[in-house]
């Protein structure tokens, strides 16, 4: 029931809302997709993923050099290579890493999205350095912002729906039992490793096809897709709305990023401080560490139960 | 006469009646934005000070792109549909920018910017349609930056600086690559030779090993730098006695507190003022804008970027009253980009940097009487033009090498066998 | 050659101070603390801030508030959420970010550098080695051996020593665990804080500057062993001559990326780096 109702309410609000507002709520769409992949590694299998934005990185930059070359594939091909790229670094990754446990697997996938920085840095002269990529305006998702608004719903739409089939399937109970006690899973004979890693790949094809689709979505790619505060944003989407469920970081997704880019925005503006909006962020990040690590929306359902 | 004005404002008010919104964009952490807002805030304030634009008040809008293509598109956009900006003004950084100029193709908002790579403009030429909405009015053309740089070079040869060998530190971004492809051949048919070409990143601050590599290498140090600080590098350059001249384009360098920022140790460093952004009273105008902007800021504008700024809100302004005379609609961008390009070769607009007139690809007119980068050099505290010749304020002063100080090695000596003991005693 | 070994020794010794105080958070609380390098930075802005008022001894207060930014940054941030690794990390990234961000709206994106009480230019060989980098190496030195002296003789550090190898039975013989973790990293904010005036003393810094040092730090102590103040020392040194290397040799922009490469390599192949403790 309030699945139809928000559906409904995202249908319309092209119609009523200004014009930037439906921009933003298109982009919100797609960190949709940020977040969720995410907790599919960190909520589901339990594997604390400091580097996910490498997955929305390489998405996102494979489609764009793809694009700006001179292949003249279109717009969905080139995302949807985008997106094995990155189900192929995920593999590389994961199979490296995973054996890693706590604060080593966290160290090493914090510091991967740094390195790929770096390395755009270094061959600036392919991928654009600190100042990115611009696309050209016949390489967006649509010609109109309503149109391209539709587009983003549709393919958060589609992976939500595909990430909640995967979950509830055979493979996502063999996650979660890794998740609750890796060596109990192991005793009745599921290969860890191998789920893990499977893991791994998935949430890495679901942000890289994410990366490509932002990529086209605001036609310009640019470092911010790897750098640490869109981590941190994702981080707490998810931590916010409560690992683990899905409805979780979806609601955690929209309030974070639409407070971040709309709330915060414009209560910097308004009170005219020089600061960025950013700041509200951190704070709130360390506010809910401190206050409840395990999500408020879980807690906020508990407290009205 | 003076009833005129009144009239034709009269006659448009009723349509147009209340508040123009300008929207300025551009990186707000740096001199670079709060110079351009500083800069537009005070036009607007003489201009609404005498009625406004066609008796409309300009009420400015302040947007940041935090150097970020993603923010800057998304803030972009705020201006020209949220706020309903007539026209933006600022910009930086060209591969910002370029991102940029698909937001103002897609809500068709005129864009009085920076950034200096020509694919820009090129973009003007090649897309007119769609992107014929900038102009570029605070800086010149990047391929006009060696031009610019050449002439430089062969000043200081036939000043008497002995100068064949070339080491550049430049930004690695967009706008230095165009630089250097018309540079790079520029150089050897002038008969330098590069014996370095480096690139540093955003927050680079350790200069060392290129001052060092340059101090065998070459004889004049050319930094291309506008995203990164000249401070650091002129500071590790003195401190480290490097002895060879600093010749180049630092963006840092046109701030009026750079002497005291790097300690008086920019003492001769040569740079050309980009756009023709030097505080030195060269015209009227200029006089008018310096003294202007000391009084209401308390000091002289902090970068290039305020005089161009300046100069975009009138030249806004003379094209709009230019549309309104004619009887179009002076609000329409697709109008307005007709009355800018009336200013030519041989009908420029006068601002503070000398005369402004739009190629067909809607860049600067570089030359002598246009606006064109003077090479100006610190000296004392001051800076100083000393090319070309029909601007200088002041002579070239030639910076003699500095001569060895040996002796000290006991120091070092000492230093070691103070290392030697500390780690003996650690094992 | 030459030129590599003495740029290399002199910002090996700031990598030193940087390093030892990070090695020593881990060791001790197995704390991994992402807001190191922020002791860096604010108390270079700090004492840059205050060089107007107060000359060469701003760096006193500099240091001194720093030192209780770090007991702030342990009393209220960390020690609640201590056992939980990942918190750990994600709300000393935050804070790290946090700050950076305030820098940034304070001072603008403007690299500051502290004014060098020395000035002059000392030839090693033909080496051109300026004064206020020989400065950096006496004062690296004597803070180190300050302490060594810390640790090895006073009480405190002696509690330090114990706990880091064994919390629980240093808890039994009556010391009072917490209090060792404060201090430690209140030592370990104020050793990094020295690093920072020194480094802006020769450099500049600027709100970025934070996580780069991090990344060095962290590229040190884990070639030198999570945890090991002495793997740490040496590691800082081969970090800095592979820093200077690779600037000299190839691009400063490798230099970054090689020690991040470093990193990884290290906690794949031999996880306990080089000088490796439990």
């Amino acid at each position: 029931m309030w699945w139809i109702i928000a559906l409904a309410v995202l249908a319309i609000i092209p119609f009523v809302s200004p014009p930037s507002l439906v921009y933003l709520l298109g982009l919100t769409f797609i960190f949709v997709v940020f977040v969720v992949s995410w907790d599919l590694i960190a909520g589901y299998a339990g594997q604390i993923n400091l580097g996910h934005t490498v997955f929305i990185g390489i998405g996102a930059y494979t489609t764009a050099l793809l694009q700006t070359g001179k292949i003249g594939l279109p717009i969905w091909a080139t995302i949807l290579i985008g997106g094995l790229t990155a189900t192929a670094f995920g593999f590389l990754i994961g199979a490296i890493c995973l054996r890693l446990r706590g604060y080593y697997l966290a160290l090493v996938t914090a510091i991967l999205p740094l390195i790929c920085i770096q390395i755009l840095n270094v061959y600036s002269e392919i991928f654009g350095g600190y100042e990115g990529i611009p696309l050209g305006l016949d390489k967006a998702l649509a010609k109109d912002p309503i149109a391209e608004y539709y587009i983003a719903l549709a393919f958060m739409l589609a992976c939500i729906v595909a990430i909640t089939l995967l979950i509830r399937s055979p493979l996502g109970i063999k996650l979660k039992a890794i998740r609750e006690d890796e060596e109990l899973a192991e005793a009745i004979g599921i290969d860890v490793v191998r789920y893990k890693l499977i893991a791994f790949c998935l949430s890495a094809f679901f942000a890289g096809l994410a990366g490509g689709v932002m990529a086209h979505y605001r036609i310009t790619v640019g470092p911010d897709l790897f750098d640490v505060p869109l981590m941190l944003t994702i981080i707490l989407a998810a931590v916010i709305g409560g690992l683990g469920t899905i409805y979780g970081p979806i609601i955690g997704a929209f309030t974070i990023y639409l407070a971040k880019t709309y709330v915060f925005a414009r209560i910097v503006q308004m009170l005219s401080l020089n600061v960025s909006d950013e700041i509200f962020l951190y704070i709130l990040l360390i506010v809910v560490i401190l206050k409840c690590p395990e999500g408020i929306f879980p807690k906020l359902r508990r407290l009205i139960a | 006469m003076r009833l005129l004005p009144v009239l034709l404002i009269l006659a448009i008010a009723p349509v147009n009646a209340g508040v123009i919104k300008i929207g300025v964009i551009g990186p707000m952490e740096t001199k670079y934005g709060t110079a351009m807002v500083n800069a537009v805030k005070l036009a607007a304030e003489e201009i609404n000070r005498k009625g406004g634009i066609l008796g409309n008040k300009i009420e400015v809008v302040v947007a940041d792109t935090k150097l970020d293509a993603n923010t800057a598109t998304s803030e972009f956009r705020r201006l020209a549909v949220d706020e309903g900006c007539k026209v933006i003004i600022g910009g930086f950084s060209s591969g910002v920018a370029l991102a940029m100029m698909n937001v103002m193709a897609e809500t068709k908002v005129l864009w009085l910017g920076d950034a200096s790579s020509p694919r820009l403009t090129d973009l003007v030429s090649k897309d007119y349609d769609h992107y014929k909405y900038y102009f570029r009015v605070l800086t010149m053309n990047a391929s006009t930056f060696p031009l610019d740089m050449i002439d430089m070079l062969d000043f200081l040869r036939s000043e008497g600086m002995k100068i064949k060998r070339v080491a550049i530190i430049r930004d690695n971004a967009l706008w230095t690559e165009d630089v250097m492809k018309k540079f790079r051949p520029l150089l050897e048919k002038h008969g330098y030779e590069i014996v370095m070409d480096e690139k540093v990143g955003r927050g680079q601050s350790d200069f060392s090993s290129f001052l060092l590599k340059a101090k065998e290498r070459a004889d004049v140090i050319v930094p291309i730098l506008a995203h990164v600080s000249g401070v650091p590098l002129i500071k590790q350059w003195a401190d480290m006695g490097i002895g060879i001249p600093i010749a180049g384009h630092d963006l840092a360098a046109i701030d009026p507190d750079y002497w005291n920022a790097t300690d008086g140790k920019c003492l001769g460093e040569i740079y050309i003022a980009d756009g023709g952004a030097v505080p030195s009273p060269i015209n009227d105008k200029m006089k008018h804008f310096l003294e202007a902007y000391k009084a209401k800021y308390g000091h002289l504008p902090e970068a290039f970027s305020a005089y161009g700024c300046y100069d975009a809100v009138y030249l806004y302004k003379k094209a709009v009253e230019m549309a309104a005379k004619a009887g179009k609609d002076p609000f329409d961008p697709d109008v307005l980009v007709k009355y800018l390009e009336k200013f030519n070769r041989s009908h420029p607009f006068e601002g503070v940097r000398g005369k402004i007139a739009f190629t067909k690809n809607h860049d600067l007119v570089w030359g002598d009487g246009f606006i064109r980068n003077w090479v100006c050099q610190w000296q004392d505290g001051r800076q100083v033009v000393v090319y070309p010749k029909y601007m200088a304020t002041g002579k070239l002063m030639i910076p003699h090498q500095k001569k060895k100080t040996p002796g000290f090695e006991l120091v070092t000596a000492l230093a070691g066998l103070l290392l030697a003991t500390a780690v003996r005693r650690k094992s | 050659m030459l030129e590599i070994l003495i740029y290399g020794i002199i910002i090996g010794s700031i990598w030193t101070l940087v390093s030892s105080g990070f090695s020593l958070v881990f060791g001790v609380a197995r704390i991994l603390n992402f807001a190191h390098g922020t002791f860096f930075v604010l108390c270079a802005y700090i004492a840059i801030l205050l060089f107007p008022y107060l000359g060469y001894l701003s760096v006193i207060p500099a240091v001194i508030f720093t030192g209780l930014f770090g007991w702030i940054v342990y009393r209220f941030l960390v020690s609640p959420v201590r056992d939980y690794e990942v918190m750990v990390i994600l709300i000393t990234l935050a804070l790290a970010l946090l700050v950076e961000e305030i820098l940034l709206a304070v001072f603008k994106d403007v690299s500051k550098s502290f004014p060098s009480p020395v000035s002059g230019v000392v030839f090693v060989a033909g080496v051109p080695v300026p004064m206020n980098r020989l400065l950096i190496l006496g004062v690296a030195i004597a803070v180190t051996i300050c302490l060594e002296y810390f640790m090895s003789r006073t009480k405190m550090g002696k509690f330090i020593t114990a706990t880091s190898q064994d919390p629980e039975a240093s808890m039994l013989v009556g010391i009072d665990v917490e209090r060792v973790y404060s201090v430690t990293m209140v030592v370990s904010a104020m050793l990094a804080g020295i690093a920072g005036i020194l480094y802006a003393q020769i450099y500049s810094v600027n709100p970025a500057t934070s996580l780069r040092v991090l990344i060095y730090a962290f590229a040190i102590v884990i070639l030198g062993g999570l945890g090991s103040v002495r793997g740490s020392i040496v590691a800082s040194y081969i970090i800095g001559f592979i820093q200077v290397a690779i600037s000299m040799l190839f691009d400063p922009r490798w230099a970054e990326i090689a020690a991040l490469l470093t990193i990884i390599a290290v906690l794949i192949v031999r996880p306990k780096g080089l000088f490796g403790v439990e």
